[in-house]
């Protein structure tokens, strides 16, 4: 088959993780693209109720100068 | 009552000692608001992800509390806002009680790096020394190489292997941290 599916799996649940701290840069980063984007559930796999909780963190370390809103590489 | 956490950026020219002046400023605001105090703390000096009044870095610090009277809570916002010391600030309601941080921020950067490695280390051990029997091996080939060379690829496929399993494994282990 040319096109096969990938195995999408939720990785909070994988792992365990119920909260998600705006603070963990480390992990909210791989659910972000290299523009800064939040990456869509579809791509992501991650469960509804953990996608709101994720882009909820991801918004508030933002606001807090952790994350970028625009990622344009290194300038 | 519920928990609040306030994560704040501070000028990062500021001295330690003008730094714990301007904590302790904002400690005191705080206490006005009838708040109760549960940690107050340096979180480190970070690079910010945008520039903010023309600052690329930034000393967070991190403070949780027991929330007081909404009114005055407020009042407290505003002369966050207004201090111009403080890059930005910004609180959220926390979900539970935070621990209690104190006495374990002082010693915690030391042995948290600590079981981290030996962690890391124990699961691994015989893997990492076999990594270094790679380089040995390699550093022989150098000197040696008719005699060690065949040893030494034999060595470097079965690590490679291994290495890569572990690496993965390294990866998952701190992102679940």
């Amino acid at each position: 088959m040319a096109f096969q599916s990938r195995n999408k799996f939720c990785y909070f649940k994988e792992n365990g993780i119920t909260d998600i701290d705006y603070k963990d840069v480390r992990l909210l980063r791989r659910f972000v693209n290299d523009q800064g984007k939040i990456m869509p559930r579809r791509i992501t796999g991650s469960s509804a109720k953990m996608h709101r909780k994720l882009v909820r963190a991801i918004k508030r370390s933002r606001s807090i100068a952790l994350m970028p809103y625009v990622d344009l590489g290194s300038e | 009552m519920r928990y609040y956490e306030t994560l704040y950026i501070v000028n990062p020219n500021l001295e330690n000692e003008a730094l714990d002046i301007t904590m302790g400023e904002i400690g005191t605001q705080l206490e006005k608001t009838k708040s109760k105090l549960i940690n107050h703390r340096v979180w480190g000096k970070k690079r910010l992800a945008y520039q903010i009044e023309n600052q690329k870095y930034g000393s967070f610090i991190l403070l949780q509390f027991e929330g007081g009277e909404q009114d005055q809570m407020n009042e407290f916002n505003t002369w966050m806002k207004l201090n111009n010391s403080i890059l930005r600030h910004m609180t959220v309601a926390l979900d539970d009680k935070p621990e209690v941080y104190e006495e374990k921020v002082k010693e915690e950067p030391v042995e948290k790096e600590a079981p981290k490695g030996a962690s890391e280390e124990t699961p691994e051990s015989d893997l990492e020394d076999e990594v270094v029997v790679v380089e040995t091996t390699s550093e022989e080939t150098e000197t040696q190489p008719d005699v060690t060379e065949e040893k030494s690829t034999e060595e470097t496929e079965t690590t490679k292997d291994v290495s890569d399993e572990s690496s993965e494994e390294d990866t998952e282990e701190k992102e679940a941290e």
